[in-house]
């Protein structure tokens, strides 16, 4: 078992680094490509714009260059972190729902309608500090349930498939989010379609109040240990986990499995209706998406890398938002278009969920290990005797 | 009154249908694929990313070969090719199928900005570059016929194929060899094994036959609803494909109709606009229908199963 754990593990270093490889390789042919020079000349060339290109990307978003010298890059380091604070909550909804094995992938609408919801109580709510920004996030919190429970009722009633309700769920979503905020909400002395500010009280802590850095990392870091805690070590977690293993043992074992899995993704809704409004109290004041922002899809990269454990979630979502952050500025800096992120994102992904990826390897590593197992029984055998 | 009239008129005019087979065209094409993958075995999420990089791939080859034909070529290539991805990394390496088309889709959408900005230089669309449509068609005689003819003739070339397509998807779903061993691999692989079948290459079949009507929904796009290719030009689209397919069953004409029913309420959205019906609800709509006719049949599905549990009992 250990040594399978560690398997993933190594699995999962080892489809970065092959990501990340393609990744140079692809720069470096659309440098070359462009090089009209002598083929040797072209190639040194092509190769040092890579490696320029390269550093921007692994390491701007800690050190950049001020005049030749090298210092710490404090607003690129707060952008990485408050990037990564929505898309690790929607990994944490994710991670939660998937262990059931409940393919819901409506996160994105949960979230777009969480943060609708909560705009309201941001707006309108008496300015009671620290209430009312416990109150926003509630509302979010109930509105993402609510949201999650229409493919919840249908999956565990009627046993419809949550894939597609969830996914016809996000347009709903989508749609009607940004009537609600046009008919009630709209500031009319914007010029684009925003919400009215969002009152004082309703914002978030700052931990660096000149870049913006509120303390939506705690609150996710907070949320990924709590979700960790009840998956691993409650009886409801331990119930999720085996409707998602086998729901038909769980239902012979006596686990009320349509309740579970009713329960499970009202619950991914509530963490996913909130992961929006954190980022658009903490930064931004008001609801300002004419679209779904995409978190609810990176949710589904960051529990695919976190082979769905809330504990590893920070770390996935963390890396993400590092190489999106580091392509950013490197496609400030260099040519190279930033969208590179997203093939070496889709690589990761292929390679981290393709079981038979490596399998060969892992097959050595489990006989090796039983062999192990044998000999110590063996051993404890002869000791008896 | 005088301006819902006008509405009304808007609604129910020849333009309006016209309008509304345009759009319906890429919806329906990309619905026909979810059919043949969904009825497989192995749902295709991945139609939205094939798509668009079929259309940016029509676009670009037009542009520098400047052939039709071989655009064309190119386009469908591009479908087969990811669809035949998906299917290796699925079927082959036990990728889960829905995680293998999510992958796909976030290569497409940032690939083709990637591709796009390294080839033009511009990362919006590929408005810079020459590249051509596909004709339309004047049907001979019909077009003179006064109502049928604007309805019926004077389309896109895709559009036509698409409608075509109902048939030949029915046709190779229901009366094939092929369609047969599709519908039993998707039902039960463990039974179609049995007699013989290879579940791993009629699914892989399968979703190359879905790729490849993705990346004509795509062609059509790029170079018949519009001229250039601009970034995720899709806009959910392959989503919507999903949702009519679940909407029309599991017969082809059942999802011609749940396109059409995306499509028109699409182009009903804009024309609505005027009557002061925001588009969010009209566009709206079609989701729910979904939504509930899910539940619907879900619902008859567990009707039919009780009544032959008690039919067994007695």
């Amino acid at each position: 078992m250990k040594n399978a754990k560690k398997f993933e593990i190594y699995r999962t270093v080892f489809a970065v680094f092959i990501a990340l490889l393609l990744g140079y390789i692809i720069i470096f042919m659309t440098n070359f490509s462009k090089e009209n020079t002598d083929f040797l000349i072209g190639l040194k060339n092509a190769f040092d714009k890579t490696n320029t290109a390269f550093r921007y990307f692994l390491t701007s978003p800690l050190i950049i260059e001020r005049k030749g010298i090298p210092e710490f890059n404090i607003r690129g380091f707060i952008q990485w972190i408050n990037e990564s604070v929505p898309i690790i909550i929607t990994g944490i909804a994710v991670s939660v729902v998937f262990t059931a094995k409940q393919f819901n992938i409506g996160a994105e609408g949960q979230l777009f309608i969480g943060a609708v919801a909560a705009s309201f109580t941001a707006v309108y709510f008496p300015g009671i500090p620290v209430i009312h920004s416990v109150m926003v996030i509630l509302t979010a919190a109930l509105s993402g349930a609510v949201w999650a429970s229409v493919p919840a009722v249908m999956k565990s009633k009627l046993n419809a498939s949550e894939l597609v309700t969830s996914l016809m769920m996000n347009y709903v979503a989508v749609f009607t989010g940004l009537f609600i905020i046009k008919t009630f909400l709209r500031d009319p002395s914007a010029g684009q379609l925003v919400s009215l500010p969002y009152a004082e009280t309703a914002g978030l802590w700052f931990l660096n109040s000149r870049f913006k850095w509120h303390i939506g990392i705690i609150i996710a870091i907070f949320m990924a240990i709590l979700f960790w805690f009840i998956m691993k070590k409650t009886t409801w977690g331990y119930s999720v986990r085996v409707v998602g293993n086998n729901e038909k043992f769980a239902g012979y074992s006596g686990i009320n499995t349509s309740k579970t899995i009713f329960n499970v993704q009202v619950v991914s809704g509530a963490i996913a209706g909130t992961a929006g409004i954190i980022e658009l109290m903490g930064y931004h004041g008001r609801f300002l998406w004419l679209n779904g922002p995409g978190y609810g899809w990176d949710g589904i990269i960051i529990a695919t890398l976190a082979g769905n454990n809330p504990i590893f979630v920070p770390f996935a979502g963390l890396f993400l938002s590092y190489i999106r952050v580091g392509a950013k500025t490197m496609g400030r800096y260099t040519d190279t278009p930033p969208e590179i992120v997203s093939i070496l994102q889709a690589v990761i992904i292929l390679l981290v969920t393709a079981e038979a990826f490596l399998a060969k390897i892992k097959e050595k590593s489990v006989i090796k290990e039983a062999g192990k197992f044998g000999k110590n029984i063996e051993k404890a055998g002869e000791s008896n005797e | 009154m005088n301006q819902m009239n006008n509405t009304l008129n808007g609604i129910f005019s020849w333009d309006f249908i016209s309008a509304g087979i345009r759009v319906t065209t890429p919806v329906l094409l990309a619905a026909l694929g979810a059919l043949v993958a969904d009825l497989a075995g192995t749902p295709n999420i991945a139609l939205e990313g094939i798509m668009l990089f079929s259309a940016f791939v029509g676009v670009i080859t037009s542009a520098f070969t400047g052939s039709l034909f071989i655009a064309f070529i190119a386009g469908i290539l591009t479908g087969a090719v990811m669809a035949a991805i998906l299917a290796y990394f699925s079927l082959k390496l036990k990728t889960d199928i829905i995680m293998a088309a999510i992958a796909i889709n976030i290569f497409s959408s940032g690939g083709t900005i990637f591709a796009l900005s390294v080839l033009t230089g511009d990362k919006g669309s590929s408005a810079s570059l020459k590249s051509y449509v596909f004709p339309s068609v004047t049907i001979p005689i019909i077009d003179k016929i006064p109502v049928l003819g604007d309805i019926l003739s004077g389309h896109h070339i895709i559009t036509y194929i698409a409608f075509i397509m109902i048939f030949v998807v029915h046709y190779i779903l229901y009366k094939t060899p092929l369609g047969l061993r599709i519908r039993s691999v998707g039902e039960s692989p463990k039974a179609a094994k049995s007699v013989g079948i290879s579940v791993m290459k009629t699914q892989f079949t399968a979703l190359i036959i879905s790729g490849v009507l993705a990346s004509l929904g795509g062609l059509f796009l790029s170079m018949g609803y519009v001229s250039w290719f601009a970034k995720d030009m899709t806009a959910g689209r392959g989503f919507i494909a999903l949702a009519a397919q679940a909407l029309g069953g599991s017969s082809a004409y059942g999802v011609a109709l749940g396109s059409v029913l995306f499509g028109f309420s699409e182009a009903a959205s804009y024309s609505l606009q005027f009557m002061n019906i925001p588009y969010e609800i009209t566009q709206s709509i079609p989701f729910l229908i979904t939504v509930a006719a899910l539940a619907f049949y879900a619902w008859k599905k567990i009707n039919y199963i009780k009544k032959i549990k008690n039919n067994i009992r007695k």
